[in-house]
């Protein structure tokens, strides 16, 4: 039972209030925005009645959509990329002892650790050198150096959580390796993957800095919205940014799901 | 008993981790059908053992021979034994039946031969009402079983278990130790067991390795161990025991006479032959002293604790203070048992005093 606790939790509670206040009030804003239109009549603000206006015009406007489907074509290649790579560096790590892995881990880590500024200039450069078209492969690239490292440590977290004892059993009974991890490890490694992928994507869909330098004429999400920053932002913005909310809380919400204690494995 | 066919063999194995030698010199043969025990104190190697006969463990030096052909190469999956692990290490997302049907799901065994299979070796081991279950929903007990089960339908020629009661508690226990054995004469394969208990090393095995260091002190049945101890090591090992210490003054044969504090006693001589002066051991257990013999030596009684069927009476010699007998007697035997502050003459036969070569004395 609590005791003598009444006056402390009601303070504590106003302050989280207040706080997640002013953290979502911008985001409850350009919702309204976006279903009621601001206008301004003599200079002072007022709201249109509502209307799915913005929506309909967002779906209209191919040059944002266009960098809408770029910067999900770009999350999704360069997620699934960083998971097979970062996997494939994580599994090394784990499984060899010896300065070898180290200095491979080392090698992961800094593209992550490094100022993006230098990452994006450094994969510039080499890309001319190469002859590479700037577009959409090469912004692919510059993410997935960016994603391995976060999806890494996640995957390397939880296969050192492992008994090593499971891969022994299972090639103990007659398994190869690749039945091993197949049948063994990836399914442990499931949770993690997941949200390796949620995170990866997460970075890719606003990474800005990096995606500048390697983007040349093809636009992601947010270098359309930064460039549109001189010129003035047209209202669909207001309707794409509550979509991007509410599938930003869909997805967390079905990875809360998923990590729900009880859930019941294979049978 | 009929011939004795070894299935396995380790010749002169050896194992090194870096500069540190964890096992020495490892030579010992597994017949085809026999409960064979490796019984030592935590790190003296014997899970190591265990990992080189699996094939986890490359030996550094020696072989490893299965039907006299070297395996120490063979890959693990390769090798037909199963290890039933210390920590069971079951596959947590798999249900129990889909743990058991591994090994043959593996090896390609068709989906409709697995699912009997599994059902039938479930039966055996008791956990056919289980199949569905996942592990984290067994209890200890019937997570061992499952480890069991899944070692079995492979079919191995060795089965080896590692530690596999030390995580379950003790009336448990008891029934695991009857629940291994019985299995293994029922499957007429070989096991190798390993624990750091001498009772269910007494209790369940055809043979027993004593370990210690690395090294192997001496192998076995349980009755020659607990009868000739080879040294005081495995003398202490194995239950309580009586240690008189002495110097060899003439030898007879199998039997040597010792100087002790309490007289010349005659034993014999158990493991390598003493020579005249080396320093002994005389091991003689509790259970064979006699109190009230006609002949013997006077010995005053100190301390005595009833513990059921058997009384352990403790006596001081009354000419050589410096020599503690206990003495385990029945306690509902026709005589009356000596109790304590009285003087006792003890004695024992000839045949049940072993002389022991006293540590340091042999290398
Ligand atoms: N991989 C290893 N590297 C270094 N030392 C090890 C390794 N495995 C075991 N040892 C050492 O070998 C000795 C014997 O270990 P082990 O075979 O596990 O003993 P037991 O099973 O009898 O307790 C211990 O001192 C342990 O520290
Ligand atoms: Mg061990």
């Amino acid at each position: 039972m609590k005791r003598h606790s009444g006056l402390f939790d009601v303070a504590l509670g106003a302050l989280a209030l207040v706080s997640l206040g002013i953290i979502y009030a911008p985001l409850a804003v350009v919702w309204v925005f976006s279903n009621w239109q601001p206008v301004r009549v003599r200079g002072a603000l007022q709201l249109a009645p509502f209307s799915w206006d913005s929506y309909v015009a967002l779906t209209r406007n191919a040059d944002i959509l266009g960098a809408l489907g770029t910067t999900l074509l770009v999350g999704l290649v360069s997620m699934l990329l960083a998971l097979i790579l970062a996997t494939t560096f994580a599994m090394y790590y784990w499984r060899t002892v010896g300065v070898s892995r180290q200095i491979m881990q080392a090698l992961v880590f800094l593209p992550f650790l490094l100022p993006p500024i230098v990452v994006g200039l450094s994969l510039l450069i080499a890309f001319r050198e190469l002859d590479a078209t700037r577009g959409a492969f090469t912004i692919v690239v510059g993410h997935t150096v960016l994603l391995v490292p976060v999806v890494y440590r996640l995957v390397l977290t939880r296969l050192n959580s492992l008994s090593p004892s499971l891969t022994e059993a299972s090639l103990d009974l007659g398994a190869s390796h690749c039945q091993t991890f197949y049948h063994i490890l990836l399914p442990q490694l499931g949770s993690a993957l997941l949200a390796g992928a949620l995170l990866g994507f997460a970075i890719s869909f606003d990474e800005t800095m990096v995606t500048l330098f390697l983007s040349g004429s093809t636009s992601t999400l947010p270098i359309r919205l930064w460039s549109m920053m001189r010129l003035g932002f047209v209202p669909e913005i207001n309707a794409l940014a509550t979509l991007v909310v509410l599938a930003a809380a869909l997805a967390t919400a079905v990875f809360g799901v998923m990590q729900l204690p009880g859930k019941r494995g294979a049978r | 008993m009929n011939q004795r066919s070894d299935v396995l063999t380790l010749e002169a194995v050896g194992k090194s981790f870096g500069t540190t030698t964890v096992l020495r010199d490892i030579s010992l043969s597994v017949a085809s059908n026999e409960f064979l025990t490796i019984l030592g104190p935590s790190g003296s190697g014997k899970t190591t053992i265990l990992r080189l006969i699996a094939g986890f463990e490359a030996p550094t030096t020696g072989r490893i021979m299965l039907d006299g052909a070297d395996i120490s190469q063979m890959p693990i999956n390769r090798r037909p034994f199963n290890t039933v692990f210390q920590d069971y290490a079951l596959f947590p997302h798999l249900s129990v039946r889909r743990n058991v049907g591994y090994g043959l799901m593996v090896r390609g065994v068709p989906k409709a031969e697995i699912g009997p299979r599994v059902e039938a070796v479930l039966a055996i081991v008791g956990l056919q009402d289980y199949a569905l279950r996942l592990p984290r929903e067994l209890s200890g007990g019937q997570r061992q079983r499952v480890a069991l089960a899944r070692a079995i339908i492979c079919e191995p020629r060795v089965i080896l278990l590692d530690e596999p009661l030390a995580a379950l508690d003790v009336a448990l226990r008891a029934q695991m130790c009857k629940f291994l054995k019985d299995i293994q004469r029922r499957l007429d394969i070989a096991f190798v067991f390993i624990t750091h208990d001498q009772q269910e090393a007494i209790a369940m095995s055809d043979r027993i390795v004593v370990m210690r260091d690395g090294r192997i002190e001496q192998i076995g049945g349980p009755e020659e161990l607990y009868g000739f101890p080879a040294s005081r090591f495995v003398a202490g090992f194995f239950g309580e025991n009586n240690l008189i210490d002495g110097v060899v003054r003439a030898i007879d044969g199998a039997r040597c006479e010792v100087e002790t504090p309490i007289g010349p006693l005659w034993g014999v001589t158990c493991g390598p032959a003493a020579a005249v002066g080396a320093e002994v051991h005389l091991s003689i257990r509790p259970e064979a002293l006699v109190p009230g013999a006609t002949e013997g030596h006077r010995f005053l009684v100190r301390d005595a604790q009833f513990a059921g069927p058997t009384t352990l009476i403790e006596a001081q010699g009354v000419e050589a203070p410096e020599v503690t007998l206990r003495l385990r007697l029945p306690s509902g035997g026709t005589r009356a048992l000596p109790s304590v502050g009285d003087v006792v003459a003890i004695g024992w036969s000839e045949a049940d005093a072993r002389v022991i070569a006293a540590e340091g004395s042999n290398g």
